[in-house]
């Protein structure tokens, strides 16, 4: 239940990131309309064109007060840019972010990252963090619960072709084909990142779904199954699959972990998201160049160890709901 | 048997085969070329000509087609030659020669205290499953898993190289060897090598040890729940008979392809790892080899790599055999 909560608050987190930490004002009255420009961090192009056309260059403070004295705005709860360092003043009276040894303090909570406020990126990091776990897994599950059902439910010639193909992806180290697939790209961003993750990850589970196929097709429930004419893939996916399940869950929840790992790990490589992406790893890349500045280490770290740890425990939590076997009391 | 493994060692040699077209395929279609990442050519003033350019595109291979290319580096590779690094300007078997041992003075040690501590770990939580203290090394191994061996080996570093800098529990940052290593005695050289050892094996440990007990924890809760279990419980053996003979044993087919699915890991090593240590290994090697484009160096890597995975999974269908009397390769 911790767990739960913990991804629930990480997702309120991603969401409600701009409101968290941002230069743009949540809501602000502009000559006379509305405004919420702190959306442009979900998508650039969502920023308001009279923004653009009265110069603000994304510098809201003092272009609000200058330009329409008239106009009020409610603020982000801390007022950091994860993209770019703030300068001074841009707040009245208030100074800029150290370029450099910029530690923890009451304006740079998590200290500064080469002048960006370290707290600002993780806010936002969590966005990516969470859509990394969830959308290459899912690719990743899809394809690997597909292919292994079917190569172990008709076995044969599929069998082997099939155990060949995933013989063949998984003989490359992942990692190794993740960062050949990288380098293809010349523009990577994080949606063909996640795609990439999800496209090399499936073969485990492909292969555990084979072997939990190749062991329940011989069963009596399926023989039954068939006896009164069920259909091979009602066969599979109703009857098996669930059956199958339990193991597979493993995986895939574990999956979702991993994704997030190496999400980190190749943004710590300088491979992930483009700068000047908020990414954790991101932030672990410059830590790991200078190891006196340690804020830009723990704190990542302590965020993406809290992120797998939760995904984890709901793993570990949906095992043991959905496996029938460990229900039973123990004798 | 001689059957079965005549057809294995055959699809095998296929296998590698699509592999090692597909990567040269795919490395070749990657924007840039060795000539265009190394470094002495961003210099203006050394701006080679085009003649020059054509003519070290030729040393190099590069003037030919992909297909053709390919067909090239099969041919010499058949005959025992791999080509020689573009950026060390060394055979390339002489540069993987020279990392292999440095990865597997990590990998190795890892290994074996990964399995060492790993099963005792987890056949001591199937025993105590549920109590206080089986509760207590499942939380440790949890929280152990949850944090990728990246971030523990950044947080062994700062602990122990920065941190702790200046006493005695001072471990170095990264690195092989220290700065003086040449002018140590015998003794201080051992020390310096096993101290630059230490936080690198711990990081390649860790995540496999919590990963290992986790895996035969789980099976094993899955064994003993069979009727066998029972059987041999109303039998009146003993726990440990029970735990070892009946229960663990059943438990060997998935450890088996666990272990033979590290075989590569062996001499892969950890692109990540070795690039935070700075460890000259294998993972440091293919990193920067796909970054200089270094198209000799990561075939060579591949084809080792390749091989390896393919071995460690023949290896472990060998064993299922060997392990279970109710699998047989006729």
């Amino acid at each position: 239940m911790c767990a739960l909560g913990i991804v629930l608050l990480l997702s309120i987190i991603a969401v409600c990131s701009p409101m968290i930490a941002g230069t743009k004002p949540i809501v602000c009255k502009y000559k006379g309309n509305l405004y919420f420009p702190c959306l442009s961090y979900f998508n650039a192009d969502w920023e308001n064109p009279v923004f653009h056309k009265d110069k603000f260059r994304k510098r809201y403070p003092k272009n609000l007060k200058e330009k329409d004295p008239e106009s009020w705005a409610i603020w982000p709860l801390v007022f950091q840019d994860p993209y770019r360092p703030v300068r001074d003043n841009e707040w009245e009276e208030r100074p800029g972010n150290p370029y450099s040894e910029g530690s923890p303090s009451r304006l740079n909570l998590f200290g500064t990252s080469k002048g960006v406020d370290v707290f600002a990126s993780m806010v936002h990091g969590t966005r990516i963090a969470l859509l990394v776990g969830f959308v290459s897994t899912g690719i990743a599950a899809a394809i690997g619960v597909m292919v292994g059902a079917i190569a172990g439910y008709f076995g044969g010639w599929v069998d082997i072709i099939i155990s060949r193909i995933i013989e063949l992806v998984m003989c490359v180290p992942s990692i190794v084909l993740i960062l050949a697939l990288m380098a293809l790209i010349e523009k990577p961003n994080i949606w063909i990142m996640m795609a990439i993750l999800g496209l090399t990850s499936w073969t485990g589970m492909a292969r555990l779904t084979r072997a939990e196929f190749l062991k329940l097709k011989e069963s009596e429930f399926v023989a039954a199954a068939k006896s009164i004419g069920a259909g091979r893939f009602r066969i599979m996916f109703r009857h098996i699959l669930p059956n199958a399940l339990a193991p597979i869950m493993v995986p895939i929840v574990f999956g979702i972990a991993a994704a997030i790992k190496v999400e980190a790990g190749l943004s710590l490589l300088g491979f992930g998201a483009p700068p000047p992406n908020p990414s954790w790893g991101t932030t672990l890349n410059a830590g790991m160049t200078n190891y006196t500045e340690w804020w830009q280490i723990v704190f990542p770290g302590i965020a993406i160890f809290i992120t797998i740890l939760a995904y984890n425990l709901i793993g570990e939590g949906l095992q043991e709901a959905t496996d029938p076997r460990l229900a039973d009391p123990k004798d | 048997m001689a059957g079965y493994l005549i057809r294995r060692v055959l699809l095998g040699l296929l296998t590698l085969l699509l592999i090692t077209m597909a990567v040269y395929g795919l490395i070749r279609m990657m924007p840039g070329d060795p000539l265009a990442t190394d470094a002495a050519m961003m210099n203006p003033e050394k701006m080679p000509s085009a003649e020059d350019l054509q003519r070290m595109k030729a040393v190099y291979g590069l003037d030919k087609s992909v297909p053709e290319a390919y067909i090239h580096w099969l041919g010499n590779m058949f005959q025992g030659d791999f080509g020689s690094s573009f950026a060390e300007k060394k055979p390339v078997l002489d540069v993987i020669g020279a990392r292999v041992v440095n990865t597997l003075k990590l990998t190795v040690p890892s290994l074996v205290l990964a399995y060492l501590f790993a099963i005792p770990i987890g056949l001591f939580s199937t025993a105590r499953s549920g109590k206080a203290d089986e509760r207590l090394v499942g939380v440790v191994l949890y929280m152990l898993y949850a944090i990728p061996s990246f971030i523990a080996a950044l947080f062994l570093q700062l602990l122990f190289a920065v941190k702790l800098e200046g006493t005695a529990f001072e471990l170095p940052l990264m690195g092989i060897k220290g700065d003086e290593y040449e002018s140590l005695t015998d003794v201080q050289k051992a020390w310096d090598q096993l101290s630059h050892m230490i936080l690198p094996v711990i990081s390649f440990t860790y995540v496999s040890l919590a990963y290992y007990s986790r895996f035969i924890k789980a099976n094993m809760e899955e064994v003993i729940r069979q009727d066998y279990i029972r059987t041999a419980k109303a039998k009146g053996l003993g726990p440990v008979r029970i735990m070892i003979h009946h229960a663990f044993r059943n438990t060997l087919i998935p450890f088996v392809t666990l272990l033979g699915l590290s075989l590569p890991a062996l001499l892969g090593g950890a692109i990540i790892l070795e690039q935070v240590f700075n460890w000259p290994g294998m993972g440091q090697l293919y990193f920067r080899s796909i970054l200089t484009r270094d198209y000799p160096v990561i075939m060579g890597l591949t084809l080792a790599l390749s091989v390896l995975t393919l071995l460690g999974q023949l290896f472990a269908d060998m064993l299922y055999a060997f392990v279970d009397p109710r699998i047989s390769y006729k």
